[in-house]
C-alpha cells in the first residue's frame, strides 16, 4: 500500500456557484489507476463525489477525466501522488460527471442500405481504425474549434468517416458533416494525441471527409480560390511584393568555415508573404556555417491542398518538390515552416530528410547570442508541436537570446486548417484566446517557428510576434553593437 | 426527494446491453418503447467489455446439430433444450442483423465473416471483430438506436418492478439525482445483465451487481440454476485494483499456452485432448489447482503465453489485450501474462420460455439475467448471440402483449419511498457491506465449494442483510439499493448450491462424491422464486 495525496474538483449544482478544489489522502495498492484513487475516497472519505465509470477495463469510454490538464481514462492511467483531478472540458453536471448524452446523441445514426452484404476485406480493415473509437469525448474536451465554432468535436467526424467509408450505407451524408462543423477543424492534431485509442481523427477522418466534399463541389469558396492559385503559379499566395526565391541566389555560402549544409524549402508564406524573416534566417545560417542550397524551382508543399481536401494536384506537387532536391544531392532540407515541415515529414515520402530549423541549429549548435533585455513567451505551432513532436529545441535557442522566458498553455491559434481563410471569425475567435494567454505572461514578445502562427498571432495581438531567427538575428547584432561599443571605448 | 415524475409507454426495457438494446429496438416496431439504462447507453452493461466473439454457424463444414451438441455437452447437459434450439438455429440471423446495420467484423479474404476457434467446440464457429467484438456490437445497436423511436432515459436505475395484481405493470426507478421517476408499461423486458460483482475477483463492470436477479425475485418471478456461476479461467492478476480484469478466451484460441510456475502446459494433466481450449470449468479448475498446490506465480496466477505468435497476428487479432497489458507494463508480444479464475458469468436466472416469457405475466427477460440456455456453463462467443437471438424475442413478445394501462396501487409508491428514505439513516457505508460480501462469496461459494462453506457464507449473507446501507446524500440512494440487490443474488447463488448435491459444471461441491457423469445426473434444474424452492429430478434408465 501506498499514500498519496490528490486535488480533486468538487462542483454542487444545489450550492456551489463555481468548481473548487478539496485535497484528499489516501493509501492505495501499489499499481493503482486514478480511477482506484476515486474509489477509496467515495467509499472511505467521501460518499458524495459523484463520477462516471464502468468497464474499468478502458472499452466503455465513461470514465474519461483530466488528470493535471490532460485528459486520461480514469481506469486505465497510474495514479500518482500530487495529481490533480478535474472533469473534461464540458458541461459538469456534478464534481468529475460530465454532460455526455449531448454529443452522444447528435452522433450520425448508421443509413443502412438493405441487402447490402459484407464489405470486403479492405473496406472492413479501412473502418477498423475509427470504429475503435470508444466516445469518451476527450477529443471534444480538448477541441479549440469546438469551444469558439458550431462544431459536433472529432468524434462525430470519426463517425460520419466511418460511414462514408462503408459501402452498406446508402446516404451521402458529406451535407450532414459539414453542418457539425466538418470546415471549422484547424487540423491541430490535439485530439489524435488525447484520444486514448490513437484515432489520427485529422488524418483519417477530417481531411479525408474534406476530400469528398471537395468532390462534390463543395469546398469553400476561399478554399477553392487558394486552390486555384497553386494550380495556375505553384504558390498558395499570390504575389503582392519582391518574392524570397527573387531575392536570393541558389547557394549562399556562410561567412565562415563550412561546418554543414543544407537544402532550404522555403514553403509558400515565407516566400510571399514574410520574406524578411526568411532573409533573418539566412543570416543566422551564415553565421553559423551552414551553406544553404535554395532551389528556385520548388513549389507549394500542398499542405493547404490536404488540409482543406483539395488533392487532385497534390501528386504533381510532390514530384516537382521531390526532383528539385535530389536533382541538386541534397540529402537533409531544412524547413522553417511548421506546415511546410509537418507535411514533408508526414504526407511525402521523400528521399531525403526533413529537418526544421530549429532542428538544424540545435544540432550544429551555434554562436551563442547577445541576451535581449526582453521577456519573451513561446507559441508552439501546432504542425511543429504534434505534427513533427519538436517542442524542446526551440526553447533552448530562445532561452540563449532573451532575459526571460515565460511558457504559456500550447494551443491552437486558428491559423491552421484553412480556418484563417475560410472561417476568418473563428480563426479570429481562437486569435483572441491566445492574446488572453499573451497577457497574462506580461512577455515584450511572443516568438513562434510558423509563418501561419507568426502572421494569424500578429493580427489578434499588440505584442510584437517574431520568428526565433529574427531573433537570434537581433540577439547577433546586439552581440556585435555591444563589441563595436566595447572597442570604440577601448 | 421531489415529486415523482410519471412516464407512460408501451415497452419498457430494462438495461441497455447488448440484449437490451436488441429488445428495444425489436419492441419499437409495435409501440412507444423506453429504454433504461444506468449509465449511458452504449457505455453500461458488460457486451461492450466482451471481447472474444460471437457463436455462429455459418458455413457449410459446420451444422447447428454440431452447434447443439457443444453446447449442451459444454453446459453439462443441464440447459434447456428448447432454449439451445432457438440460439443455435437463430444467431446466424441475428449476425446478419448487425451486419445490415452496419457492423465491422473481421472478414476473410474470400469476404465471409471471420471465425476463430473457441474453448469446447468442435468447429472454429466464433465470429469477431478482433477482441473488441462485444465493443463492435455495442456500437452498432447504439448507432442503430439513435435511428429509432426508442426513447432512452439515460443514468437511470429501476429499483423495484410494479405489479397490478400478479402482472408487472413497470418499474419504479431512480434518477441521478436520486429522484422517483414511476414508468407505466403494457410489457416489461428484463435485461439487467449478470451480477458477478459479488465476487471478490470479477470480471464484470460496474453495473454487474445482479440488480435484475433481484428484481425478478423480488417480484414473485422463477429463477433457475443460480448456483451456476462461471469463473473465466483467464482474468489478470496485476495490479491489485484491477485483478480479475477479463483476457479474453480469444487469447487461447489464437494459440495462447498455459503454463505453470515450472514452465510445464499443464493441461496435458486435465484435459490432454482439448488442451487450452478446453471448456472454462475445466480450464478454472485446473488453473485453480496448479495455484492451490504451490505451482502459481509471484502473483498468484498462471502464466498464459502468446510471446511465440508473431507480433503482427497480436497485434491485429488482440489489439486490445495488447494495449491494456502495455499499460500495465507487460508487453505479452515478449514476456507471458499472469493470469488466474474470475468470476465471470452467471449461467443461471430468469425461467424464460423460448419467447422471452418469465413466470410473470408482463414480464419477459433476455440476456444473462436468464437461466437455461447455457446450463451449468457458458461456452465462450454464445453469451453474445444469447444477447441478439434472444433480446429479439423477448422485445417482440412484449411488443406483441395488448395494450392495457395498468396501474399500481399508490401505497405501493410510498412504501418504496419510506423504504428509500430508511438509507438516510442507515447503520453501516455500504462499500464496508460490499466488501465483506465479496470476500464471503469468494470463499465459500466459489470455484470449490462444501456444504459447510455455503452455510457460513450464508450466515455471513444474513449477517450484512441486517445491516442497513447509509446514504449520504440523495445521490447515494441508487447504490445502497444495488447492496440489498447483491444481497439478494449472493443468497440465490448459495441456496441453489445447497441445493444441488452434485458437481456439475461450474459448480462443484467437494464434499460429494458422485457416481455420475452429467449426461446421467439424476437431477435437473433447480428453482427459487418467493413460493418455493428445490430442485427438479428426472428418472436416468440404467
Amino acid at each position: 500500500m501506498k499514500e498519496m495525496t490528490v486535488r480533486v474538483s468538487r462542483f454542487d449544482p444545489e450550492n456551489d456557484t463555481e468548481p473548487h478544489f478539496e485535497t484528499y489522502t489516501v493509501s492505495v495498492h501499489e499499481g493503482a489507476r486514478v480511477l482506484h484513487v476515486l474509489h477509496v475516497i467515495h467509499d472511505t472519505l467521501d460518499p458524495t463525489l459523484s463520477y462516471r465509470y464502468c468497464c474499468e477495463a478502458g472499452q466503455c469510454g465513461s470514465c474519461s477525466l483530466r488528470v493535471n490538464g490532460e485528459p486520461v481514462l480514469a481506469c486505465m492511467q497510474e495514479a500518482k501522488d500530487g495529481m490533480t483531478i478535474e472533469p473534461l472540458n464540458l458541461p459538469v453536471v456534478r464534481d468529475l460527471t460530465v454532460e455526455m448524452e449531448d454529443v452522444l446523441a447528435r452522433l450520425a445514426p448508421f443509413p443502412a442500405r438493405e441487402e447490402a452484404g459484407l464489405p470486403t476485406k479492405e473496406e472492413i480493415e479501412a473502418m477498423k481504425p475509427l470504429r475503435d473509437c470508444i466516445e469518451c469525448l476527450s477529443c471534444v474536451s480538448e477541441c479549440p474549434a469546438v469551444d469558439v465554432a458550431s462544431f459536433l468535436g472529432p468524434t462525430a467526424m470519426c463517425q460520419e468517416m466511418r460511414i462514408a467509408l462503408d459501402p452498406r450505407a446508402d446516404q451521402n451524408r458529406i451535407r450532414n458533416a459539414i453542418e457539425e462543423g466538418l470546415f471549422t477543424c484547424t487540423t491541430c492534431q490535439r485530439c489524435r494525441d488525447v484520444c486514448p485509442k490513437n484515432i489520427e481523427i485529422p488524418g483519417k477522418a477530417i481531411e479525408k471527409l474534406r476530400e469528398i466534399a471537395n468532390r462534390q463541389g463543395l469546398t469553400l469558396p476561399r478554399h477553392q480560390d487558394v486552390a486555384r492559385l497553386v494550380e495556375d503559379t505553384g504558390r498558395s499566395v499570390d504575389r503582392t511584393k519582391p518574392t524570397f526565391l527573387e531575392q536570393v541566389p541558389e547557394v549562399i555560402e556562410p561567412d565562415g568555415p563550412v561546418r554543414g549544409e543544407v537544402g532550404f524549402f522555403v514553403g509558400c508564406m515565407y516566400n510571399g508573404r514574410l520574406p524578411e524573416t526568411a532573409l533573418d534566417m539566412i543570416e543566422v545560417m551564415k553565421r553559423n556555417g551552414i551553406r544553404l542550397i535554395i532551389p528556385h524551382d520548388q513549389v507549394c508543399c500542398g499542405s493547404p491542398l490536404i488540409r482543406t481536401g483539395q488533392t487532385r494536384i497534390l501528386p504533381a506537387l510532390k514530384k516537382r518538390n521531390i526532383e528539385a532536391f535530389t536533382r541538386r544531392g541534397i540529402t537533409t532540407v531544412m524547413t522553417m515552416c511548421a506546415g511546410c515541415g509537418s507535411t514533408l515529414k508526414n504526407d511525402y515520402d521523400t528521399p531525403y530528410t526533413i529537418k526544421d530549423v530549429t532542428e538544424i541549429l540545435t544540432e550544429y549548435g551555434i554562436e551563442p547570442p547577445a541576451a535581449l533585455d526582453i521577456r519573451a513567451t513561446y507559441h508552439d505551432p501546432c504542425h511543429l508541436l504534434r505534427g513533427q513532436g519538436i517542442s524542446r529545441e526551440p526553447r533552448e535557442l530562445l532561452k540563449t537570446v532573451v532575459r526571460e522566458f515565460v511558457e504559456m498553455p500550447s494551443r491552437c491559434c486558428g491559423a491552421g486548417g484553412g480556418v484563417r481563410s475560410g472561417l476568418p471569425d473563428q480563426a479570429a475567435a481562437l486569435g483572441r484566446q491566445r492574446d488572453d494567454e499573451i497577457k497574462k505572461t506580461h512577455a515584450d514578445v511572443v516568438v513562434t517557428v510558423c509563418p501561419f502562427c507568426e502572421f494569424h498571432i500578429a493580427d489578434s495581438t499588440d505584442r510584437p510576434v517574431k520568428n526565433i531567427c529574427t531573433l537570434l538575428l537581433e540577439g547577433y547584432r546586439e552581440k556585435d553593437r555591444k563589441k563595436g561599443v566595447k572597442k570604440e571605448s577601448e | 426527494m421531489h415529486a415523482d415524475d410519471v412516464v407512460n409507454c408501451h415497452v419498457l426495457v430494462i438495461g441497455s446491453g447488448g440484449a437490451g438494446a436488441r429488445a428495444a429496438l425489436e419492441a419499437s416496431r409495435y409501440g412507444k418503447t423506453v429504454l433504461v439504462s444506468r449509465t449511458l447507453t452504449g457505455k453500461g452493461g458488460c457486451t461492450t467489455m466482451a471481447e472474444g466473439g460471437y457463436n455462429a454457424v455459418l458455413r457449410k463444414l459446420d451444422s447447428c446439430p454440431m452447434h447443439v451438441e457443444d453446447t449442451l455437452r459444454g453446459g453439462a447437459f443441464l440447459n434447456d433444450p428448447a432454449l439451445v434450439d432457438v440460439l443455435v438455429h437463430e444467431a446466424p440471423d441475428r449476425m446478419a442483423d448487425l451486419i445490415a446495420w452496419g457492423a465491422v467484423f473481421d472478414v476473410t479474404d474470400d469476404r465471409e465473416i471471420a471465425q476463430r476457434p473457441f474453448g469446447g467446440q468442435r468447429f472454429p464457429r466464433t465470429c469477431y471483430a478482433g477482441d473488441r467484438t462485444g465493443h463492435e456490437m455495442m456500437a452498432t445497436l447504439v448507432e442503430r438506436l439513435r435511428g429509432s423511436g426508442v426513447r432512452q432515459l439515460q443514468d437511470t436505475a429501476v429499483i423495484e418492478l410494479l405489479k397490478d395484481g400478479n402482472r408487472v405493470t413497470g418499474a419504479a426507478m431512480l434518477d441521478r439525482d436520486g429522484d422517483l421517476i414511476i414508468c407505466y408499461a403494457d410489457a416489461t423486458v428484463l435485461a439487467t445483465g449478470g451480477g458477478t460483482r459479488i465476487y471478490d475477483i470479477s470480471t464484470n463492470c460496474a453495473a454487474g451487481t445482479g440488480d435484475g436477479f433481484a428484481l425478478g425475485y423480488r417480484a414473485g418471478a422463477e429463477l433457475i440454476d443460480m448456483e451456476m456461476v462461471q469463473f473465466h479461467p483467464t482474468g489478470a492478476v496485476y495490479p491489485y485494483d484491477a485483478r480479475g480484469r477479463l483476457i479474453t478466451e480469444a487469447v487461447r484460441g489464437e494459440g495462447g499456452l498455459l503454463l505453470n510456475r515450472d514452465g510445464e502446459r499443464f493441461m496435458t494433466r486435465y484435459d490432454p485432448e482439448r488442451m487450452e481450449l478446453s471448456t472454462r470449468d475445466v480450464v478454472s479448475r485446473s488453473i485453480a489447482t496448479e495455484i492451490l498446490e504451490g505451482r502459481g506465480t509471484p502473483h498468484g496466477g498462471v502464466y498464459l503465453d502468446v510471446s511465440h505468435l508473431p507480433a503482427r497476428t497480436i497485434e491485429e487479432r488482440l489489439p486490445v489485450m495488447l494495449e491494456q497489458f502495455l499499460a500495465f507494463g507487460v508487453d505479452i508480444r515478449k514476456e507471458p501474462m499472469e493470469v488466474a479464475p474470475t468470476a465471470h458469468h452467471i449461467m443461471g436466472g430468469l425461467r424464460i420460455t423460448p419467447e422471452g416469457q418469465t413466470t410473470l405475466p408482463g414480464l419477459f427477460a433476455c440476456g444473462e439475467v436468464t437461466g437455461g440456455v447455457h446450463g451449468a456453463n457458458r461456452l465462450g462467443g454464445n453469451a453474445l448471440a444469447d444477447t441478439q437471438v434472444f433480446g429479439k424475442r423477448a422485445g417482440e413478445s412484449a411488443g406483441k402483449e395488448a395494450v392495457r394501462g395498468g396501474t399500481v396501487a399508490r401505497s405501493r409508491i410510498e412504501e418504496l419511498r419510506a423504504h428509500l428514505d430508511g438509507y438516510y439513516g442507515g447503520t453501516t457505508p455500504p462499500a464496508e457491506i460490499v466488501g465483506r460480501l465479496r470476500l464471503a462469496m469468494w470463499d465459500g461459494a466459489g470455484i470449490f465449494r462444501t456444504e459447510k462453506s455455503l452455510v457460513e457464507t450464508g450466515r455471513v449473507i444474513d449477517e450484512l442483510a441486517a445491516l442497513t446501507p447509509r446514504a449520504a446524500g440523495s445521490q447515494n440512494l441508487l447504490w445502497c439499493r444495488t447492496v440489498e440487490n447483491m444481497i439478494v443474488l449472493s443468497r440465490l447463488i448459495v441456496k441453489g448450491a445447497l441445493l444441488r448435491p452434485e458437481s456439475r459444471g461450474a459448480h462443484v461441491r467437494k464434499d460429494i462424491l458422485q457416481d455420475w457423469t452429467p449426461d446421467r445426473s439424476p437431477y435437473m434444474h433447480t428453482y427459487q422464486s418467493l413460493s418455493r424452492a428445490g430442485i427438479e429430478t428426472r428418472e436416468v434408465q440404467v
